[in-house]
């Protein structure tokens, strides 16, 4: 088990940074998710992290030790790959022994490592197969095996589960979890899906566009989200975003009237979850609205809605709610539950409340 | 410019659909016709390209006044004594020219083998400075004319006491001698996922490592391909033992065929297709065996 | 520093015994070769420098002339009618025709033997005067020549014998071939456009790389060819230097009279010759060959 520091750490692909200086501690026995739009760095930093990639500049240490020129092989850890990348022409057995082997570790330990990772994976009755003759869920688990009979102080995931079917993914990330919590070793994991962030992490990590936007645990992260961008990529569905004015402390929102704010003046926006929007009249602000939309999704309702303005907004509703296209309803909203992001997106600090 | 209007026409049409299913119907009704026709076209085709080969062998078997002037390919009597007098029709019997040219071809093919999935690796999976620049180099010596290089090269070889060995012939096999191993290589290479690497990067392999475990195992069509070219090429390599080997007991295969029609320009024609049966035995023998790969091998490099 | 070498070490490792060859048996004659080419040298005692007289007796000699004028004379016609026919046999093959692999497998045979001496040597008796051919042709009561000594008719034998080898070059028009959508076909043949239509608007411009990749290779292969020309020859391109092809030319220089100083500047005017045959085939491509995925 060993903490992981990242500072000041960049990339550039020939003249083009992709990754600018990023500063991130992951605490020894964590389980640290990164996120982000595709695209934004994520593979990048935990290549550089494993040993894959050369950082352009900065330094990365995992325990006491800068690995900057520490190759792939001597930083102790394992990953896991998203095409799982198993060696085609050796049996699983082979695969999982192939690091041990490297290491010149005693055969019968070897042999006990493997059988007890199979164990734990449940794979005992596969070990003599070739990978092609493997499900891409028992890909997966040897794959992930192969990661843990190295008892490595580090794991790290580039979107483990992003090549399985759904089931199969919401199974799997049970299992991760659980071997998390049986190993206790820290782990970095990278994912596109918010989803798979919010339900794994101990932390997480918003990136985009190769900075870091937030770092926080899923509570912290959905509930005082630093930023527009954070508010809007944590949760699903996404938060609604209502464009706004301010001036001198108070801000008009279309539709819904005016709320004290604590941002300059200009224009601002104001975010809110579709939890949070109820339909009726009982809240600080209210809109008239129409129903254009009605997704039953068996716990609860997704409520689509037309304000009088013509902006869409969605509401999540009980799935008792009796909402049908084309109703007139009313939308409230309550103070306590707004985001207020200014001009550049930065999460503003809540108005004390008083009317 | 026209296949492209075509092609932007097609889709708008409205019932485009329904006429490519008709299409396809007359196409079956026409097709049993056009198939006929194709196959004798082709039949008689194979049969002109493959009829010279099977008169050489009739030939080996015929009595020599019965080759020229006849077309028939049954030999009235065969004639088995034209394989053991052409085999020792020489001064030096051909047992001795066949292991030269084992010996010759089984060394050239694992240097080959060896040297150039060595530069093929490095070109295919490894970062250096360079590179691009080395791998451009290599791709223009595919254009050189051994002759170009054979007279500096004979020269050198003179200087270090090699004419007369066959050192000139294995030697240059081992520094990765022929591009086209090489591209054939870094095309087969380059297929194989990255990961692989890495995984086996994080598994405790440096790159010989991950080069012998992981990309070599991995490649054994590749390097079959290479070897069963590298054997024919070899085995039928003319010019360099000419060059290179002027006592008779080190003639390889080839050499001692061209000495045969020197020598006697007149008479033994069965004993000399004989023998010249026998030089290609081992080439046929391998294209039937290894005609997929050799085939595939074709398409996949689109060279030679 | 220390980095540097990191990030190289293995990869010029891995390439250590190509560059070896490399500079040696590559670079290293290439360049020895144009100075040897400005000397007079026997390979026995040391070159001595003469400047350009290599090259001014070249001009004037009759016998470079001539195997210059044979050399091209055969690549100007066995590369083209070589690769005319390997695309016709391989648009024959290219859609469901069964046996396709037998097929594939005899034609391609004679390319794996075509440069053994064993074919160089039946080559040579097919064409003789009672030989197979002139028996066949007196079948159909054609009177053959005689091809061997005929200085009209001894090229023919040699073209022939590299038409024979069309099998690679048909290969590799077949894995074009199997790239073109069948879609596009179905396109036109809906828009009506007939056999030859579809043959010119989508087949020859959608093969036009690889047609253009067969042209070089077959070209450069053309210039190279040497033991078929060397052995029905009799190794000095006979009869009346019918046969002498540039490579047969240079050899005899080079190992049977040790001219090396006039060899080594044959070598280098057919390395430009193939240089400049490679470069005109590259600069006139840009305007017949284009690639699916360029944008114009
Ligand atoms: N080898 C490379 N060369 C050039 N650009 C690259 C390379 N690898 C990644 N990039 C660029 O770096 C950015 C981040 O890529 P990546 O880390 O793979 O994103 P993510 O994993 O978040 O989807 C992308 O814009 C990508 O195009
Ligand atoms: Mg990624």
């Amino acid at each position: 088990m060993a903490a992981v520091t990242l500072s000041e750490v960049r990339k550039s692909y020939g003249g083009l940074e992709v990754v600018h200086g990023i500063d991130l501690e992951v605490k020894s026995g964590e389980f640290l998710v990164l996120v982000g739009p595709s695209g934004c760095g994520k593979s990048t930093l935990l290549r550089m992290i494993a040993g894959l990639e050369e950082i352009t500049d900065g330094t990365i240490a995992i325990g006491e030790r800068i690995v900057n020129d520490v190759p792939a092989s001597q930083r102790n850890l394992s990953m896991v790959f998203q095409s799982y990348a198993l060696y085609p022409h050796m049996s699983v057995r082979k695969n999982l022994a192939f690091g041990l082997t490297n290491l010149r570790m005693p055969r019968p330990e070897i042999e006990r490592r493997v059988a007890e990772a199979a164990k734990i994976l449940q794979i005992g009755e596969l070990l003599e197969r070739k990978p092609r003759q493997l499900s891409g869920g028992q890909k997966q688990r040897v794959a992930i095996g192969r990661a843990i009979v190295r008892e490595p102080q580090l794991f790290l995931f580039d979107e483990p589960l992003s090549n399985l079917d759904a089931e199969l993914r919401v199974q799997m990330r049970v299992e991760l979890a659980n071997l998390y919590n049986r190993l206790g070793t820290t782990m970095i994991y990278v994912t596109h899906d918010q989803v798979e962030a919010m339900t794994m992490a101990t932390r997480i990590a918003v990136l985009s566009k190769g900075n870091i936007e937030q770092v926080g645990t899923p509570y912290e992260l959905y509930n005082f989200p630093r930023n527009r961008f954070v508010a809007t990529f944590i949760g699903s569905p996404k938060m609604n975003i209502l464009e706004a004015n301010a001036m001198g402390g108070a801000a008009t929102v279309a539709d819904f009237g005016t709320l004290p704010v604590v941002v300059p003046d200009g224009p601002i926006s104001v975010g809110i979850r579709p939890e949070q929007v109820l339909i009726g009249r009982d809240g600080d602000l209210v809109a008239e609205g129409k129903v254009t939309l009605v997704e039953y999704l068996g716990s609860e309702i997704f409520v689509h809605l037309r304000l009088a303005s013509g902006r869409d907004m969605l509401a999540k509703a009980a799935n008792t709610a009796q909402h049908k296209i084309g109703d007139e309803v009313s939308v409230a909203l309550r103070r306590e539950s707004l985001h207020t992001f200014d001009a550049n997106g930065l999460t503003a600090p809540r108005a004390t409340t008083t009317a | 410019m026209a296949d492209t209007t075509l092609v932007g026409a097609a889709p708008t049409h409205p019932t485009t659909a329904q006429i490519a299913a008709a299409i396809r119907e007359e196409r079956a009704r026409r097709g049993k016709r056009a198939a006929l026709l194709k196959h004798i076209f082709l039949i008689i085709t194979s049969l002109v390209m493959i009829y010279p080969l099977i008169w050489m062998l009739a030939s080996s078997l015929k009595p020599d006044n019965q080759i020229f002037g006849n077309l028939g390919l049954w030999p009235s009597e065969l004639r088995w004594e034209n394989y053991t007098a052409g085999w020792n029709a020489m001064a030096v019997s051909f047992t001795r020219f066949f292991l030269n040219s084992t010996f010759v071809t089984v060394l050239s093919v694992i240097g080959n083998v060896i040297s150039c999935s060595f530069a093929a690796y490095a070109f295919a999976r490894l970062e250096f400075s360079g590179k691009n620049i080395w791998f451009a180099l290599m791709m223009m010596t595919l254009m050189i004319p051994y002759h170009v290089v054979l007279i500096p090269q004979y020269i050198l070889f003179l200087k270090a006491g090699w004419v007369d060995s066959y050192l000139p012939l294995i030697v240059p096999r081992f520094l990765a001698g022929d591009a086209f191993f090489i591209f054939l290589m870094v095309q087969f290479f380059r297929q194989l996922p990255r990961d692989l690497d890495e995984a086996a990067m994080i598994d405790g392999c440096n790159p010989f490592k991950i080069y012998w475990a992981i990309i070599l195992p991995l490649s054994v069509p590749a390097m079959a391909t290479a070897a069963i070219f590298s054997f024919i090429w070899t085995w039928e390599d003319f010019l360099g033992p000419l060059v290179y080997l002027n006592d008779m007991r080190d003639y390889t295969v080839p050499l001692a065929l061209r000495s045969f029609i020197a020598q006697d320009s007149v008479s033994a024609y069965g004993q000399l297709f004989a023998m010249s049966v026998l030089s290609i035995v081992p080439i046929v023998i391998f294209f039937i065996i290894f005609q997929r790969l050799i085939i595939r091998g074709i398409a996949m490099s689109g060279l030679k | 520093m220390n980095k540097f070498i990191r990030r190289n070490l293995a990869g010029y490792t891995f390439l250590l015994p190509w560059l070896i060859g490399f500079f040696a048996l590559a670079v290293g004659p290439i360049v020895s070769s144009l100075y040897l080419s400005f000397t007079d040298y026997d390979a026995v005692a040391a070159p001595s420098w003469i400047g350009l007289e290599n090259y001014e007796f070249m001009v004037k000699d009759r016998r470079f002339w001539k195997a210059l004028s044979v050399t091209f004379s055969f690549v100007v016609i066995s590369v083209p009618a070589k690769l005319v026919f390997a695309l016709a046999v391989a648009m024959i093959l290219d859609r469901g025709v069964r046996a396709i692999g037998w097929y594939r497998a005899l034609f391609y045979l004679p390319s794996i033997l075509g440069g053994s001496i064993a074919v160089a040597v039946l080559w040579r008796q097919l064409f003789e005067n009672d030989g197979l051919v002139n028996t066949l042709l007196g079948v159909v009561g054609v009177d053959g020549p005689n091809w061997l000594s005929d200085p009209r008719y001894s090229l023919t034998t040699l073209i022939v014998l590299a038409v024979w080898q069309f099998g690679s070059p048909m290969l590799i028009f077949l894995a074009g071939l199997r790239a073109i959508p069948q879609e596009l076909y179905e396109a036109a043949e809906i828009d009506a456009a007939g056999k030859f239509r579809r043959f010119f608007a989508i087949t020859l411009p959608l093969l036009a790389p690889v047609i253009f990749f067969n042209l070089v290779l077959q070209m450069i292969e053309a210039f190279k060819s040497f033991s078929g020309a060397f052995v029905i020859s009799g190794g000095k391109g006979a009869p009346l230097d019918s046969l002498l092809f540039f490579t047969v030319y240079l050899y005899n220089e080079a190992f049977s009279y040790f001219r090396m100083g006039y060899a080594s500047a044959l070598a280098w005017v057919l390395l430009l010759i193939i240089a400049v045959f490679t470069a005109v085939a590259f600069w006139t491509s840009k305007y017949w060959v284009h690639y699916e995925n360029e944008r114009s």
